[in-house]
C-alpha cells in the first residue's frame, strides 16, 4: 500500500528533475574498453581479519544505471566490501575493476577520485556550515577563494535533480531535516561526479515521506546512468527500488538474482541459510490487571489528549510516523519530557511524569532505539553495562562484591542471550543487536509489574538479531511485565504488537486489537487520517 | 530586531553601544569619558588583548582551547626586547618565528598522539612562563631603544597607534581569511563537527597545527609590540592577560562548542571589555568594582548563549507556578488550554 501511493510520488518528482551538468555523461562515454555494462565489479575479493575471514572470494558487477541491493545479516560482509570500495581496507586477494579495467583503491580520497562515493549513516554533514559549503566541503576541486558562482549553481543543480531545490543554499545546514540532509549529502557525490553510489542503510532514521523522496532521487541518479548500492535491513525498500539483490551470507556471495519471482520469506532464507522460522513469536495468552493508564496526556505542541491502557503480559505498539509524538509520548513516560501533563497510574498508583528517577524507582524501564545516546555506556564492558542499574543489591557497606556482580551479570546475559565470555568485552565492539539486548538485559527487574517502554527497539538492526528480540520482548510479557513500544517499522507493528494505537500529528486515530490489525489500516492511519475514530 | 540580537557578530557591537550609553549617563555630563583620551586608552589596550582574543578565539572556533597564548605573551615580549635592540622588526620576526613553531609542535602533538588541547597548552603556558624567567634571567630588562617605544605608541589620527593599527590589521585579515577562503571555511567545519568534516575529506590533520600556529604567531605579536611600547620585558607581567582574552572571545561570539563566531564578533567583544575597564576608570570607579562590572557582562552573555534557553526558560517558571503560586492541576489545565 505504502509502495503504490509512493509511485505517483515518484512520478511527481522524477518529472521536475533537471539533468546535471551534460559534461559528465559525455565523460562516461568515453571511458575506454573493458564490459561497458559494469559501472564498478570485483573479482574473487577477499579479505581476513586475524582469523576471521570477513570476505570469501566475492565477485559482483554492477552495471551503469543499476540500483543494487545489497542484503545480509550483520557480520555477513556488507560493510567490510563498502570498505574496500571505498579504500578503507585494501583486500587480501582479489581486485576492482571499474570500466572494466582494474584499479587501485588505497584510500578514501582515491575512491573519491574514482567515482566511488558513500552515504554512510552517520552523515558527514557540518551543521554550522551552510548547505552550500556542505556540498562543496572536501571537494578537491574547489579554488581557494571559495566562493564561486559557478559551484553555487552546480550545486544548486545538483539539488534541483535530486527533488530537492526548494533547499536553501545558504541555510545552515543544522535547520535542516534528516531527509533533507540525506538529499544534501547525495547533492554532494553528485558534485563530485560520483559514478557509483553506495548508500547504507539511508532510511534508518527517515519517515516514510522521506523515503519516498529518496527514492524518487535514486530514480533521478539511475536515469543519470550512475549506479547504485543500496545496503538495508528492510527488505521491502529492496523490492521498492532496487534491480537486483545480491546476498551475501558469512562473507560469501550466496546469490545475485533478480526480484521478480523471489518472495520475500525465500530472501529472508537466502539471508540466514535456513528456513525463516517463526519470526514474530505468538501473541500474549491471558491479559492481566491493568499495569499503566494514561489519561488526557498532553505534551505542549506535540500530543494533545492521549489516553491508553496497558495491561501486564501484553505489548502495545504506539504506531506513527516520525515527528507523529509516539516517540515522545514513550520518552514522556520514562520521566524524560520536563513538560509532560496528564493523569498517569502505575500499578493502581497516581504518578507525576516529568522526573525519570521517580519513574524508574515505580519500575518504569526505557529502551532507547538511539543506543549511542541513550542506551549502553559504549565504552564500559558487557558486565558493567548488565549491572548498571543493581550496584546497590550486589555491594556491601558501600563497596562492589565482585563475585557477586559476576554472577549476577553471567545470569543477565544468558537470560537475554549474549555470550558470557564476552562479559568483558566494551559495549562498542558489540553488534547493534547484542548492544540492544544489553540494553534489555539492564532493564530487567525483579519488582513485580514492571514496566517497559521501547522506543524503535529495532533500528538499525538485522533480520536474526530482530528476531531474537521479539522472542525477548514475549519472554518479558510471560513474566508479567507490561511493553509499550513506539515504532514507526510497519512489519514489525503488524508483527508484535497485542494491541495497536496508531498515531497521527499528536492526535491517536486508531485502537486494534492483534486480531483486527493490518498493515493496509495502519498505513491509512498514519498516513491519511480518517475523520471519525472507531 | 530580534535577528540582529541573535546574530553572534552583531551582538557585541549592541552591548558595545548599551554600555556607552550606561557610562555616559553615569558620567553625567562631567565630559570625563566621552574624550579622545578614553577612546586611545580603550584602543591601547585593544592592542594588547587583541591578538590574543583572537588566537585563542580560533582554537575556540575549532573547539580546542589554547592557553598557551598567555606563556607566548611573556616570552615573545622577552625575546623581542632581547633581540631586536639593533633592528627592532628582527626582534618581532624572532619573536612571531618562535610562536609559529610553538603552535604548530603543540598542534602536531594534539594530532600525532591524539590529545585533548587543555592539557598540552597548559603544559605550554607553564613552559613558556618559566622560559620567559630563563632567558631575563628572572630580571626585568628595559629595552634601550625608546625612540621605537614612542613610535610604537604615538597616537596616530588622535586615536590609533601603530600597535592598534597592527592589531586591527590582523583581525581585518583574518576576518577575510575566515569568511572567504576555503581553508577558512574547512576551520570551521573542523570546529562544527570535526568527524563529519574529516569523512567529508577535510584534512583537520592539518588544520589542527596550522590554527594553533595562528595563535601562537599572533600571541607573540602582541607581545612583542607591548614589550617595545613599555621599553621593558619581564617574566612576571604578562601572564594575567589570558583570562580577558577568554572573557572577550566568548563576549564576542565564540561558542565553546566550536564552529561559530566571527573575528569581527570578536573585535566586538574584546572593545566591549576594553571600553568598561578604560571608560569606568575614566569616571573613577575603583579596580574591585570594574572586576564585578566586567564578570556581571560575561555571565550575561554566557546565559544568552545556552543551547536551549527557551525550554529550560520555560521549565523553571513552570515549576515556579507548580511550587509556589498555584496548585498544580490549575496550571497544567490552563497550559494545555494555551496549547489549543
Amino acid at each position: 500500500m505504502a509502495k503504490k501511493s509512493g509511485v505517483n510520488v515518484t512520478a511527481a518528482y522524477t518529472a521536475e528533475a533537471v539533468p546535471l551538468v551534460a559534461r559528465d555523461a559525455a565523460a562516461d562515454r568515453d571511458e575506454p574498453g573493458g564490459n561497458v555494462a559494469s559501472a564498478v565489479a570485483v573479482r574473487h575479493l577477499s579479505k581476513s581479519f586475524g582469523p576471521i575471514a570477513a570476505l570469501k572470494d566475492v565477485s559482483l558487477d554492477i552495471g551503469s544505471g543499476e540500483i543494487r541491493g545489497i542484503c545480509g545479516e550483520n557480520g555477513a560482509g556488507k560493510s567490510t566490501l563498502v570498505k574496500i570500495l571505498t579504500g578503507v581496507y585494501r583486500p587480501d586477494a582479489g581486485n576492482v575493476l571499474i570500466g572494466g579495467a582494474a584499479v587501485s583503491v588505497a584510500t578514501p580520497r582515491q575512491a573519491q577520485e574514482l567515482g566511488i562515493a558513500i552515504v554512510a549513516q552517520e552523515l558527514s554533514l557540518c551543521p554550522d556550515l551552510s548547505v552550500e559549503d556542505n556540498i562543496w566541503l572536501g571537494s578537491l576541486h574547489v579554488p581557494f577563494l571559495h566562493k564561486r558562482p559557478d559551484l553555487r549553481r552546480r550545486a544548486a543543480e545538483a539539488l534541483a535533480l535530486l527533488g530537492a531545490g526548494h533547499i536553501d543554499l545558504d541555510t545552515p545546514v543544522t535547520n535542516l531535516s534528516m531527509g533533507e540532509r540525506q538529499l544534501v549529502e547525495i547533492a554532494r557525490l553528485l558534485t563530485r561526479d560520483a559514478r557509483v553510489l553506495i548508500l547504507d542503510e539511508p532510511t534508518a532514521t527517515l519517515t516514510d515521506i522521506e523515503i519516498e523522496r529518496i527514492f524518487a532521487a535514486l530514480l533521478a541518479v539511475k536515469r543519470e546512468g550512475r549506479s547504485v548500492v543500496y545496503i538495508t535491513h528492510r527488505l521491502a525498500e529492496v523490492y521498492a527500488i532496487c534491480d537486483r539483490v545480491s546476498v551475501l551470507r558469512n562473507g560469501e556471495l550466496v546469490t545475485t538474482t533478480s526480484l521478480k519471482g523471489l518472495d520475500r520469506s525465500a530472501l529472508i532464507e537466502l539471508m540466514l541459510g535456513r528456513p525463516s522460522d517463526e519470526m514474530y513469536p505468538e501473541e500474549a495468552r491471558a491479559r492481566g490487571a491493568p499495569a499503566l493508564v494514561v489519561e488526557g496526556m498532553s505534551l505542549p505542541g506535540i500530543v494533545n489528549d492521549f489516553s491508553m491502557k496497558v495491561h501486564r503480559g501484553e505489548i502495545l505498539c504506539i504506531a506513527g510516523q516520525v515527528g507523529s509524538g509516539a516517540a515522545e509520548i514513550v520518552a514522556a513516560l520514562a520521566g524524560l519530557v520536563h513538560d509532560a501533563g496528564g493523569r498517569v497510574t502505575v500499578n493502581g498508583r497516581p504518578l507525576k511524569l516529568g522526573s525519570s528517577v521517580r519513574a524508574a524507582q515505580r519500575g518504569i524501564m526505557f529502551v532507547s532505539g538511539d543506543r549511542a545516546a541513550e542506551g549502553v555506556f559504549r565504552r564500559l564492558s558487557v558486565l558493567q553495562n548488565l549491572v548498571a542499574t543493581r550496584l546497590r543489591d550486589h555491594s556491601l557497606l558501600g563497596f562492589l562484591r565482585g563475585g557477586a556482580l559476576r554472577k549476577a551479570a553471567a545470569h543477565l546475559a544468558a537470560r537475554v542471550g549474549i555470550d558470557r565470555r564476552r562479559l568483558n568485552a566494551r559495549a562498542e565492539e558489540l553488534s547493534g543487536g547484542n548492544q540492544q539486548k544489553l540494553a534489555f538485559g539492564r532493564s530487567i527487574e525483579r519488582q513485580a509489574g514492571a514496566i517497559l517502554l521501547m522506543n524503535e527497539p529495532t533500528r538499525g538492526i538485522d533480520v536474526g538479531a530482530r528476531a531474537e528480540i521479539y522472542r525477548l520482548m514475549r519472554g518479558f510479557c510471560e513474566d508479567g511485565y507490561a511493553l509499550v513500544m513506539a515504532s514507526s517499522d510497519l512489519e514489525e507493528i503488524v508483527g508484535v504488537g497485542d494491541v495497536v494505537i496508531t498515531l497521527y500529528r499528536g492526535r491517536r486515530i486508531g485502537h486494534y486489537r492483534r486480531s483486527e490489525v493490518s498493515m493496509h489500516r495502519i498505513v491509512a492511519d498514519i498516513t491519511h487520517p480518517r475523520e471519525t475514530t472507531p | 530586531m530580534l535577528a540582529l540580537v541573535a546574530n553572534r557578530s552583531v551582538r557585541p557591537y549592541l552591548l558595545l553601544v548599551i554600555i556607552a550609553v550606561a557610562l555616559w549617563i553615569f558620567d553625567r555630563g562631567r565630559g570625563q569619558f566621552f574624550t579622545t583620551a578614553t577612546a586611545f586608552s580603550v584602543l591601547q589596550q585593544f592592542a594588547t588583548i587583541g591578538p590574543i582574543a583572537l588566537g585563542l578565539g580560533l582554537s575556540m572556533i575549532i573547539r580546542e582551547f589554547d592557553l598557551s597564548v598567555g606563556g607566548m605573551l611573556s616570552l615573545s615580549g622577552c625575546i623581542a626586547v632581547l633581540t631586536g635592540a639593533h633592528y627592532p622588526a628582527l626582534g618581532v620576526a624572532l619573536a612571531v618565528l618562535c610562536g609559529l613553531v610553538w603552535g604548530a609542535f603543540q598542534g602536531t602533538m594534539m594530532v600525532w598522539l591524539r590529545l585533548g588541547s587543555i592539557g598540552v597548552t597548559l603544559g605550554g603556558l607553564l613552559t613558556l612562563g618559566g622560559l620567559a624567567y630563563v632567558v631575563t634571567g628572572n630580571l626585568s630588562i628595559s629595552y634601550p631603544r625608546m625612540d621605537v617605544a614612542l613610535a610604537v605608541n604615538n597616537p596616530v589620527l588622535h586615536v590609533f597607534s601603530l600597535r592598534s593599527l597592527v592589531a586591527l590589521a590582523a583581525f581585518l585579515a583574518a576576518a577575510f581569511f575566515m569568511a572567504r577562503t576555503r581553508a577558512g571555511r574547512d576551520v570551521y567545519a573542523t570546529g562544527s563537527d570535526r568527524r563529519a568534516a574529516m569523512v567529508a575529506g577535510v584534512r583537520t590533520a592539518a588544520i589542527l597545527p596550522a590554527v594553533f600556529a595562528c595563535s601562537g604567531m599572533l600571541a607573540a605579536l602582541g607581545g612583542a609590540l607591548l614589550s617595545y611600547s613599555l621599553a621593558a620585558a619581564s617574566g612576571v607581567a604578562l601572564t594575567d592577560a589570558l583570562v580577558p582574552a577568554t572573557a572577550s572571545a566568548i563576549i564576542g561570539g565564540v561558542s565553546l562548542t566550536g564552529g561559530k563566531g566571527t573575528p569581527i564578533g570578536i573585535v566586538g567583544g574584546v572593545l566591549v571589555l576594553c571600553l568598561l575597564s578604560a571608560g569606568l576608570n575614566a569616571i573613577g570607579t575603583p579596580p574591585a568594582v570594574q572586576d564585578v562590572v566586567t564578570g556581571g557582562v560575561l555571565l550575561a552573555v554566557a546565559i544568552a548563549d545556552a543551547v536551549d534557553l527557551d525550554p529550560r526558560l520555560f521549565a523553571m517558571r513552570r515549576y515556579w507556578a507548580e511550587m509556589f503560586v498555584r496548585p498544580a492541576e490549575s496550571v497544567r489545565s490552563a497550559d494545555t488550554s494555551a496549547a489549543e
